[in-house]
């Protein structure tokens, strides 16, 4: 590169020749780049073009496929199109209203009509949890009787309808569902008691069919050296699920200590005002506290 | 343990067959795991038997013990007895019941006790808040005879008792007595209602029979059913009368349902009435005094076998309501006379 610097000085003819070869070459290589980007050009061109005329092309299908649609559709056979789509419709409302009519269980009360009547369905819960359901079979007839039914031997079903299945109906149906519900409430506590809270119990829990007399011995520390005490809930109203008499008593010889007689009057309220699973509940988190003030 | 306890418990265990030694044993509870594992159960069952008799002598058993273990056989085979049936009712108006299983159970001893002091009273609570009770009768001057036991079945606060057929029937009316004030019952009256099968008579009684219900969740419809008669059948074959044979399908299923039939083994209708006739002239026609005869149908299975009779072409359909109201009405005694 140091003869360029030194220009048209240094090598004469031959140089200025070399120059003149390398203009040629550059002034080549240029117009060489601009045929090639012509030429790009060019192809790019077509492509537009050919892209154009593709859209043009498929722009005019288009519009004459929705003028053949319509055409049609103003033709020959409008109704069965229009019968087609209302078929899906009705099909679908259909689904719906079944699967209303499926999910009506979860009021408590719902029926279907038979050949002969009605079959009536309660579904009893008890603090939001769905438990058994009970049917009646009615035969609308003068008098209306029941065909058959799955409510429980122990329910007074006989008294209900004799008071109510002829003159009001309503009131039959809903004095049912008080009672089966209040049952249903009832057992859902005692088989809690039985099943979650059997370390606390310190013997079999006595119960009945109406489970409207529980008798048990508990502790309330499980594993503590907590004074066992007898608890004895009667449920004498058939359409509660609270107690309605409780007896707390200790059995010992020696007479309790004033603590403990508070003990066991608070514990004589706790059954008389929560469902007896909650009550074993707050016995255990008090139990899990101690664990922790023991721990700190 | 005295020789009269011993042969009980010997004679007990010789009923129990070999294929349910095991679980009986275990249900009974009596007999420790170590004791059961000294034993060979696989020897001859007269020598078993003795075997488990001496380890009863070890853990000294009592008459009691020896009960329940008859309790828990009767259990297992309760198709060995016939059952009774018995309705128990209250006066009207009265307070709830707060059925007390322990007071029921003291205070049904006591009655049996205060008037009979020779009675042997066992317990065994089963499922579904039920009692077996079990009492073996004795007299003033005998000891408690423990070959002829009663079994009483009561699901507590319900107004029935099923009772094993007695042979000493002089001691049912203060056995109804016992229940009945034990239970806070007032009345008890024995239905026209007896079988082998107990769970049966259960569900007759507690009207659980019928446990098919129409709801929005179930989806059989009732025609396909009468489809199923032609859809096997060879299409070369024409039923001519096809619209008859649908009839009675239709009039048997609304009469017995779709569900098992009940088991029941006979049905007996004692009959006291005039003779009926169309041939006129007929001496027994002219008789003043009614006739007495004895009806009874006997099966192994009644009910399902009088559901089979109008499809079978043996009988028309319908069929006799004196046949069809079995189940609803809690009989299978019936007494017919002349209105």
């Amino acid at each position: 590169m140091e003869w360029a610097n030194d220009g048209k000085s240094r090598g004469g003819v031959l140089a200025h020749l070399e120059r003149l070869e390398i203009q040629v070459n550059r002034s080549r290589k240029n117009s060489e780049d601009l045929q090639r980007a012509q030429a790009v050009e060019g192809t790019l061109r077509t492509k537009i073009h050919k892209l154009r005329c593709l859209r043009d092309e498929l722009r005019a299908e288009a519009k004459q496929r929705q003028a053949r649609v319509k055409a049609s559709a103003a033709n020959v056979e409008p109704d069965q199109t229009l019968e087609i789509s209302e078929q899906e419709v009705a099909e679908r409302r259909r689904e719906n209203v079944k699967a209303i009519l499926r999910a009506y269980r979860f009021t408590g009360l719902s029926g279907k009509l038979t050949s002969r009547g009605v079959c009536v369905c309660i579904s009893t819960a008890f603090e939001g949890n769905l438990l058994d359901s009970y049917f009646v079979d009615l035969v609308i007839q003068k008098p209306l009787r029941i065909h058959h039914h799955s409510i429980p031997v122990f329910i007074p079903l006989e008294e209900i309808s004799a008071k109510y299945l002829q003159t009001n109906i309503q009131h039959f149906l809903f004095c049912l569902c008080e009672y089966l519900n209040a049952y249903a409430g009832r057992k859902y506590q005692a088989d809690r008691l039985q099943s979650d809270f059997a370390a606390f119990l310190a013997g079999p829990l006595r119960r009945n069919s109406l489970c409207n007399l529980l008798s048990f011995t508990y502790k309330v520390e499980p594993r503590g050296q907590s004074v066992p005490f007898c608890a004895r809930l009667l449920y004498k109203d058939l359409t509660t699920t609270l107690p309605t008499d409780v007896t707390v008593t200790y059995e010992g010889t020696d007479a309790l200590s004033p603590s403990l007689e508070e003990q066991r009057a608070s514990h004589e309220n706790l059954f008389f005002s929560k469902p007896l699973h909650q009550v074993f509940t707050s016995f255990a988190r008090k139990g899990e506290k101690l664990d922790m003030s023991l721990v700190s | 343990m005295d020789e009269t306890l011993a042969e009980f418990i010997k004679r007990t265990i010789m009923k129990i067959p070999i294929t349910e030694m095991m679980s009986i044993l275990k249900a009974w509870d009596f007999l420790s795991e170590k004791q059961l594992q000294t034993v060979n159960f696989r020897q001859r069952k007269e020598s078993l038997v003795q075997d488990l008799v001496l380890l009863c002598e070890e853990r000294r058993a009592s008459i009691h013990d020896a009960a329940l273990l008859d309790i828990i056989y009767t259990q297992f085979h309760r198709h060995q007895k016939v059952w009774d049936v018995f309705q128990m009712s209250k006066e009207p108006g009265e307070d709830i019941d707060l059925f007390d299983m322990e007071q029921f159970k003291s205070s049904f001893v006591k009655i049996l006790q205060r008037a009979l002091k020779n009675v042997t009273v066992s317990f065994r609570d089963a499922e579904e808040n039920a009692i077996w009770i079990r009492i073996a009768w004795g007299t003033q001057y005998r000891k408690p005879n423990q070959y002829k036991p009663v079994y009483v079945v009561y699901y507590s606060q319900t107004p029935y008792a099923f009772t094993s057929s007695c042979p000493l029937k002089s001691n049912m009316p203060l056995l109804g007595q016992a229940l009945t004030v034990a239970s806070n019952h007032h009345k008890i009256v024995k239905m026209d209602l007896r079988s082998r099968y107990l769970d049966s008579l259960k569900a007759i009684v507690f009207k659980q029979y019928n446990r098919t219900f129409e709801t929005h969740n179930s989806t059989v419809p009732l025609q396909d059913r009468t489809l199923e008669l032609d859809i096997h059948m060879d299409s070369r074959i024409i039923h001519e009368n096809r619209i008859e044979k649908e009839r009675v399908q239709r009039v048997t299923q609304e009469t017995f349902g779709d569900y098992p039939q009940p088991r029941l083994e006979f049905a007996q209708y004692k009959l006291e009435t005039k003779f009926r006739s169309d041939l006129n002239g007929d001496i027994l026609a002219e008789r003043k005094e009614p006739l007495r005869c004895l009806i009874k149908f006997s099966s192994p299975h009644l009910l399902e076998a009088l559901k089979a009779l109008a499809p079978a072409g043996i009988a028309d359909a319908p069929l006799s309501p004196l046949l069809t109201c079995i189940p609803n009405k809690g009989m299978n005694y019936f007494k017919i006379r002349d209105k």
